[in-house]
């Protein structure tokens, strides 16, 4: 050894012991076919060396070739010396503590209702001279674990141990003891745990575990606290349903009932949104079975965050109750926008505005045209004609409040619709409702519409004309107060857009007699001759809904004309688009629009709460109050704040939630003689995971000791460690080490070309080619 | 005898004053039909026609329209004021010139209608080619085809199952979609024809064979082309559907 680290130049005394290792990949592939090859060429290249006179001659220049033939081997093999200082290693011995959240079960078979948690403390403290006896030959470590190891000091576990984590899992747990002892040096685990482990199915024990297992390749003994004689439990374990739903569609819930000592009764399931019940369904629990697959199927009415609770009675004796309910957040929003489009006759103002409504992916179009009037003669039996009665019963009473928006396109109500119904579309509207009206003939006063409910939920009051409608050809001109309202953003920059509206063809035909109320937003006017301004679009509000009106049914001109005179029908869809957006309240269209940085926090997480306040006209609100208050869902305590809104209209408020839960964040501001509010929901985790599967896990935890060569033993709260031993192996470990290449370095090449050398000149001086 | 002319006399003079009030009192919005001039061939063979067919449109349907007889070129930069534009004839015509089919493509494209009758009765006739010859320029990739019997145009007003005319010289129409929608449909069958009468009401064209079922079934035909290019699909939606199909098993008219 010192002679070859002298040889070397390596400082011996640094190093304890040499290794030589073969680099080459296929070693097996090079000796085999060098070992058929070379034999062959030695022989032939002996009996080529006949003519040699002598025979020494001969023996170098065989030695020659031989000493060659070495050096290509040991270039192809890449030996490679490695000096190493090696060390022995101190065996340890890991003792894991099930820290999770389910070793706080009460064990009812225990008179004075221990938990789990507190069997294994006992077990600890009872066996502490033991582990101290241990710790002469082995290092012994200890762990918290959950899916996750956290090392403690011995001294430190008495005190700092307890239930409180949210998630047990194994797998990732042994993962991390291989990754921490290498080299075989682990040589025992100690696993105290209920063997709630959460990835597990019931009864097996996963792939990844078992290879998991057999890669740490030490003895696990499992020790388990607690036992499920006598746990009287019913849960609601495994829910599984979309994070988001669609308004008026149907939702499902999936999920699992489990039930342990409960005897045989109908218990009721109930999914409930606040203190509504929305669905109920009876689970027959019985004794033999202890999982029931269940669904539930609801239909959100409202789109927004939605928080859902599924209960099951509480029972007396139960061990957990908090498994009993669950609560789980949905987000409903609408699958399309419904929207209910009624003509009174076919124009083609009502053709393109269809066209663009059909080919809006958002959009799921109802259009009724009325095709016929009752004076009109078709010349034809009603069986060779495609018309069909108008359902106004169901569109106005059954159906009217699936639609997010209506529209009245130059259609007279009479004798379609019955008056009442004008009522219903009033309701409608004020519960949130949409509705616009498109003008023309039959539009408005010509409708019939006068001192109606329509003329109540229309931002103007109209004013009996005999004429109602004017063959006039105009430029409308867009109302300057209102220039950054969403429905007239044709493009993003506001002087493109000034221009995009002033590159749209003039229109034609205007309805008269409509005067604006005080609260109506006139978006685009004509100013005709003395500069009377008559409003063209006004948009209001009524109640919870929002309506608007087109006094014109020229609007198609912005589509084809435009097209004729070099244009396109772009701005004609942007700005239905906008109408559309606008008239359902898309959240970017609300004067007050409120949102969380994150929809779901962890407990001890801050909350960001962001919102934006715009004034009637859409401009930012600078320096506005507003009033925000944080609540969580189920308790009457709240946060109230004031705030300022900055130069952007906008404000931001940092929270920090006390509790786990649900919270709703309301900011309410009265803004231009309007109150405004909006109201978001957030949830801080309240992660019940491991109260789904309460119940001890003995077969995977004698699984666990069977397949490492463990040993399963039940606490009972007298127990014995000491006949637990452990194997005590000298284990080297590489500590430094040099290597020095034998083969790829000048001299090895240099003696093979220099023995080829030698070679060809002594058979050149002996006569051979 | 003279009341006899007295009488009569007044009733030709109500009718007609009738008939002149509603011809000029079109409104701005009212449904207008302009003939397409072109050079060569005859442009206009049968000049009642669309007066005619607006006649019965608004006898017919809710439709508002305006019977003033229009008549334009392709080139004129009014023709994007009227989406729906019907293109007559019974001889072969010059080539449109290139410009002209610029702008017809382009109107076709964006959203307008236009409906080809050859008014000529004949197979094969010199306006058909003539009318092919211009179809296949304007839309290379996208050849003449027969239109199904399951497209709108045979439901958007009255249920159709067969194509008629003042002949019946093809039993189906041709047409182009684009994108899904019609945008152009050839006739054979002299429609226009079948359409016409005079001022007095009197058909102006004997329609061959058919008789009064073959006229009415043409007169319905157009009212649906105009029906299709006003509402288009509409008469798919799934509301009509179990109503329409339902009238369809059992009505089965040839």
């Amino acid at each position: 050894m010192n002679l070859l680290a002298k040889l070397l130049g390596v400082p011996s005394e640094e190093y304890n012991h040499w290794q030589l290792h073969w680099l080459s990949e296929d070693t097996a592939v090079i000796l085999t076919t060098l070992g058929i090859v070379v034999p062959a060429a030695l022989w032939f290249f002996w009996t080529s060396l006949n003519r040699v006179s002598t025979r020494a001659r001969k023996l170098l220049l065989f030695a020659l070739r031989l000493g060659a033939f070495t050096l290509l081997l040991l270039v192809l093999l890449k030996p490679e010396l490695e000096f190493q200082k090696s060390q022995s290693l101190r065996n340890s011995i890991a003792v894991l503590l099930d820290n999770s959240e389910s070793l706080s079960i009460k064990i009812k078979t225990i008179a004075d209702e221990s938990s789990r948690i507190d069997l294994i403390k006992n077990a600890v403290d009872a066996n502490v001279a033991y582990f101290e006896s241990l710790e002469k030959d082995f290092n012994v470590d200890y762990y918290f674990f959950s899916d996750d190891i956290e090392k403690v000091a011995a001294g430190t576990v008495k005190n700092t141990y307890r239930a409180h984590r949210p998630y047990t899992d194994f797998t990732r747990v042994f993962d991390a003891l291989v990754e921490r002892y290498p080299a075989q040096s682990l040589r025992g685990v100690f696993l105290f745990s209920d063997g709630a482990d959460l990835t597990q199915e019931v009864g097996e024990i996963s792939r990844n575990m078992t290879a998991t297992l057999k890669e740490l390749g030490s003895p696990v003994h499992t020790l388990q606290a607690g036992s499920n004689v006598g746990f009287k439990d019913l849960a609601i374990e495994a829910v599984s349903a979309a994070d988001f739903g669609f308004v008026q569609q149907p939702a499902r819930i999936s999920l699992t009932v489990f039930a342990s000592s409960m005897g045989n009764r109908n218990v009721p399931l109930v999914l409930k949104e606040g203190d509504r019940i929305l669905v109920s369904k009876i689970i027959e629990v019985r004794e033999d079975t202890k999982r029931f697959e269940t669904e539930l199927e609801f239909t959100p009415e409202n789109a927004g965050k939605r928080i859902y609770t599924i209960s099951l009675p509480k029972f007396a004796g139960e061990v957990i109750h908090i498994n009993n309910e669950k609560e789980l957040e949905i987000n409903v929003v609408r699958d399309r926008i419904r929207v209910l489009h009624l003509n009174g006759r076919p124009s083609w103002d009502s053709r393109y505005l269809r066209e663009v409504l059909a080919h809006n992916p958002k959009v799921d179009l109802l259009s009724f045209f009325i095709l016929r009037n009752l004076g009109d003669d078709v010349q034809a039996p009603v069986s060779e004609l495609s018309l069909i009665p108008f359902p106004s019963n169901l569109l106005f009473d059954d159906y009217l409040s699936s639609f997010d928006l209506t529209i009245f396109q130059n259609f007279k109500y009479d004798p379609f619709i019955d008056k009442k119904y004008l009522g219903n579309i009033r309701k409608y509207v004020e519960n949130g409702g949409a509705f616009l009206m498109i003008g023309g003939e039959l539009s408005f006063q010509g409708g019939g519409y006068s001192r109606t409910a329509i003329e109540e939920i229309l931002p103007v009051s109209f004013r009996d004309n005999p004429r109602p409608l004017v063959d006039t050809a105009f430029q409308p001109v867009l109302n300057e107060e209102f220039s950054r309202h969403p429905i007239l953003r044709l493009e993003k920059d506001a002087e493109l857009n000034q221009g995009a509206w002033r590159s749209l063809p003039p229109l034609q035909g205007i309805n008269i007699g409509l005067f604006p109320d005080k609260s109506a937003q006139v978006l685009v006017q004509h100013i005709a001759e003395k500069k009377s301004a008559i409003p063209i679009l006004v948009t209001g509000n009524f109640g919870d809904g929002r309506t608007a009106l087109l006094a014109t049914d020229s609007v198609w001109n912005w589509n084809f004309r435009n097209v004729g005179g070099g244009g396109s029908g772009r701005y004609f869809q942007r700005f239905w688009n906008n109408v559309i957006d606008w008239l359902i309240a898309e959240p970017e269209t609300r004067r007050l629009q409120l949102e969380s940085d994150k929809e779901r926090y962890r407990a001890g997480e801050e909350v960001l709460i962001k919102f934006k306040l715009l004034r009637r006209n859409y401009q930012p609100a600078v320096n506005a109050t507003a009033q925000l208050i944080l609540k969580p869902l189920k308790k009457k305590s709240a946060v109230k704040t004031e705030l300022k809104t900055d130069e952007q209209g906008g404000g931001v408020f940092p929270f920090l939630p006390a509790a786990e839960g649900f919270y709703t964040a309301t900011v309410a501001a009265d803004l231009d003689g309007e109150s405004l509010t909006e109201e978001i929901m957030f949830s801080v985790l309240q992660d019940t995971a491991e109260f789904e599967k309460p119940l001890v896990n003995e077969t995977l935890l004698k699984k666990i000791s069977e397949i490492t060569g463990g040993k399963y033993h039940f606490l009972n709260g007298e127990d014995d460690l000491s006949a637990y031993r452990f194997a005590n192996p000298n284990v080297q470990i590489k500590s430094r080490s040099w290597s020095f290449s034998l083969w790829d370095n000048w001299w090895v090449y240099g003696m093979v070309v220099g023995l080829l050398v030698a070679d060809w000149y002594l058979r050149r001086k002996s006569g051979l080619s | 005898m003279r009341i006899f002319f007295f009488i009569f006399g007044c009733a030709f003079f109500f009718v007609a004053e009738v008939q002149s009030v509603e011809a000029a009192g079109g409104s701005y919005s009212d449904l207008t039909l302009p003939r397409v001039m072109y050079r060569g061939g005859n442009d206009n063979p049968r000049p009642e026609a669309l007066r005619s067919l607006l006649a019965e449109v608004a006898r017919r349907t809710s439709v508002e329209v305006n019977r003033e007889p229009i008549a334009m070129n392709i080139s004129d930069p009014e023709v994007f004021r009227y989406p729906f534009l019907y293109m007559g004839g019974d001889a072969a015509f010059d080539s449109f010139p290139a410009d002209d089919l610029k702008i017809l493509r382009r109107y076709l494209n964006y959203g307008g209608f236009l409906f080809i009758d050859d008014n000529s009765g004949r197979v094969d006739s010199a306006f058909s080619a003539a009318v092919r010859g211009m179809i296949s320029t304007l839309f290379p990739q996208n050849p003449l085809g027969k239109i199904s019997r399951e497209h709108s145009i045979f439901r958007s007003f009255y249920l159709l199952n067969a194509v008629s005319g003042r002949t019946i010289v093809k039993s189906y129409l041709e047409g182009i979609s684009i994108k899904g929608r019609t945008v152009l449909v050839v006739s054979s069958n002299d429609h226009g024809g079948a359409w016409s009468r005079n001022k007095l009401g009197h058909w102006n064209y004997d329609v061959l064979a058919g008789g009064y079922r073959q006229r009415q079934l043409a007169i319905r035909m157009g009212v649906n082309i105009i029906m299709y290019a006003l509402t288009l699909d509409y008469k798919k939606d799934m509301v009509h559907l179990p109503i329409i199909l339902e009238r369809m098993r059992r009505y089965n008219p040839r």
